[in-house]
């Protein structure tokens, strides 16, 4: 068996009102060059001056993926030739970025793993482009948007666990509000390394590179097809040529772009118009602080400290404000299972029906705690729990309001609902005669007497009533 | 003395290249810069030495606050563009 040896690169746009070195506006637009400033050009005479807040951004994931932050840190320029850069270089970080040594926990099928981050770095988008019969479009909307590079070591193995990475760190874009993360909007995008390692050597095989992949299911298909095919060169005696390929959408195949001897040379330099920048540490501290708890810890909290399944913690922690909606849910004095429950049943099929976030439900926090207490003291049943819960999202409606107004309540009282048993025992003598013949047939009585109290008894208790008292006469 | 191939190699990734005289030209010019550099490599400790960058250290960082200022319109975007189609700037196909 060889071992997969997956290190990736994902590039995410950073949210912001502005561009990072420029005033152009960081808007998706479908108007083609219509956020622009004359540095996003690249006309002469331009200087970038760095936006603070998308260093703020980048400094924040940083700190969110455990990196070391430099006390100074620079920006370099990357030189090539392309249309889609208008400078001809871009302004990246490459000897002192925002942060290094940093690493990400990860859960993969039940199984912790701890992914290494060799850097995360802040530079700038380029332009988009779109090909066509003999010609090519340029819409430099994208010039200068502030882009998060995080590059990590190649410490993934399996295709599972690089996916489980991907999916980990986008919930950290998310959960900081760095960015909206969405692959669909050329947000999230990710160049993947892969070779295969012989069982007992002790040096990495050679490295293929894919460049630019933008979703993460072709980020799945392109490296099953590459472990495919790096397995089939290897088995018939072949050798990997170090070389970066692209993925195909079409064929679903990787396709050879350049080999190592035609690798660009970037050229990289300091870039010389923006001054080496020391850090305030207190800014930091303060950058620091406000990162949120992150979803692997939430996990984690939830299953140790709430006792909940990993899969019903994996559910709330999804979404960000649907594991604040959870947590403030606790704050009300509930048992932490039952309001799982409630949240990953009903509400959750109402946000994915309606394809709505959970802050748009009318039913707030401390809305569905008593809703809930109302069903575990047994004013009312679970199932009629269920219905004024779907009514109270439907029809935006207080439920505890809707329990009072239609009466609703659950038949607790002994002595009303032993009478009930005894009525519906004497209405019902055929199915008396054969419960008698050995027919467990106690089911029937319980929906009788559903039936007859439009669900307000109690079925357990009423269950157990009609046993005693078929066994009796 | 450096190689005229290796020189074409750079040229050609720069996306240029010149007559056989001008590389002529260069490779000495080249000489008296690696012989400079390897003088250089000779002096005590250089290793330890940070490469200058700027000429004087900088404490305080100049930021922007994060606001969008000077947007230019697309027709003025566009306004150097010899040839255009539905907004964007035409060039010929490239395809890396």
């Amino acid at each position: 068996m060889r071992k997969i040896v997956i290190g990736l690169e994902v590039h995410c746009e950073a949210r912001s009102l502005s561009k990072v070195f420029s005033t152009g506006k960081n808007e998706y637009s479908l108007e083609p060059n219509s956020n622009l400033s004359v540095v996003d050009l690249g006309f002469p005479g331009i200087m970038p001056v760095i936006n603070k807040e998308a260093l703020r951004k980048a400094l924040m994931m940083s700190l969110a993926l455990n990196c070391e932050v430099p006390e100074k840190i620079i920006f370099d320029r990357k030189n090539y030739f392309y249309p889609d850069l208008p400078k001809g270089y871009q302004i990246t970080q490459m000897h002192k970025p925002v942060g290094i040594n940093g690493y990400l926990m990860i859960n993969v099928d039940g199984v912790d793993k701890r992914v290494d981050i060799h850097d995360i770095h802040l530079e700038e988008d380029t332009a988009s482009l779109d090909h066509f019969g003999n010609y090519s479009l340029i819409d430099y909307n994208r010039s200068g948007i502030p882009l998060m590079e995080v590059v990590t070591e190649p410490t993934m193995n399996s295709v599972n666990e690089a996916l489980g990475f991907l999916e980990a760190l986008r919930k950290v874009f998310l959960y900081c509000e760095v960015s909206e993360a969405r692959s669909d909007k050329g947000q999230m995008r990710c160049d993947v390394n892969i070779s295969l390692m012989e069982e007992n050597a002790k040096e990495f095989g050679t490295k293929v590179e894919i460049k630019n992949i933008n979703s993460f299911n072709n980020v799945k298909l392109a490296l099953e097809y590459e472990i495919k095919r790096q397995t089939e060169i290897l088995d018939n005696g072949g050798k990997i040529i170090q070389e970066t390929r692209r993925f195909d959408v079409d064929s679903l195949t990787t396709i050879s772009m350049r080999n190592k001897v035609e690798a660009v040379d970037y050229k990289y330099f300091i870039e010389p118009n923006i001054p080496a920048i020391k850090l305030d540490k207190a800014w930091i501290d303060e950058i620091k602080a406000s990162i949120p708890k992150l979803q692997f810890e939430r996990v984690n909290i939830y299953m140790k400290e709430y006792g909940l399944s990993r899969y019903d913690a994996n559910i709330l922690v999804k979404e960000k404000e649907n594991a604040l909606y959870f947590e403030k849910c606790l704050t009300y004095g509930i048992n932490p299972k039952s309001v799982a429950n409630w949240i990953n049943g009903v509400i959750m099929g109402h946000l994915n029906k309606y394809e709505l976030g959970i802050r748009d439900i009318y039913v707030n926090e401390k809305m569905l705690v008593d809703l809930i207490k109302a069903v575990e003291d047994s004013t009312i049943s679970v199932k009629q729990g269920k219905e004024v819960l779907y009514k109270a999202l439907t029809e935006e409606l207080v439920p505890t309001e809707i329990i009072k107004q239609s009466n609703m309540r659950q038949i607790t009282d002994d002595d009303e609902l032993r009478t009930l048993v005894i009525e519906i025992i004497n209405d019902n003598k055929p199915m008396v005669d054969k419960y008698k013949s050995g027919k467990n047939i106690l089911d029937f009585f319980v929906g009788q007497m559903m039936k007859k109290t439009k669900g307000q008894a109690n079925p357990s208790k009423a269950s157990q009533m009609f046993k005693e008292e078929l066994d009796k006469s | 003395m450096i190689e005229k191939e290796k020189l074409k190699s750079y040229a050609s990734k720069l996306m240029f290249d010149m007559k056989d005289e001008e590389y002529e030209t260069l490779q000495r010019e080249f000489d008296v810069i690696l012989k400079q550099m390897e003088l250089i490599s000779l002096i005590d400790g250089i290793k330890d030495v940070e490469p200058l960058t700027f000429p004087f250290e900088l404490e305080e960082a100049k930021f922007r606050e994060d606001e969008v200022k000077d947007v230019i319109s697309v027709d003025e975007a566009l306004f150097n563009v010899k040839d255009k189609l539905h907004n964007q700037v035409k060039v010929p196909k490239v395809v890396e």
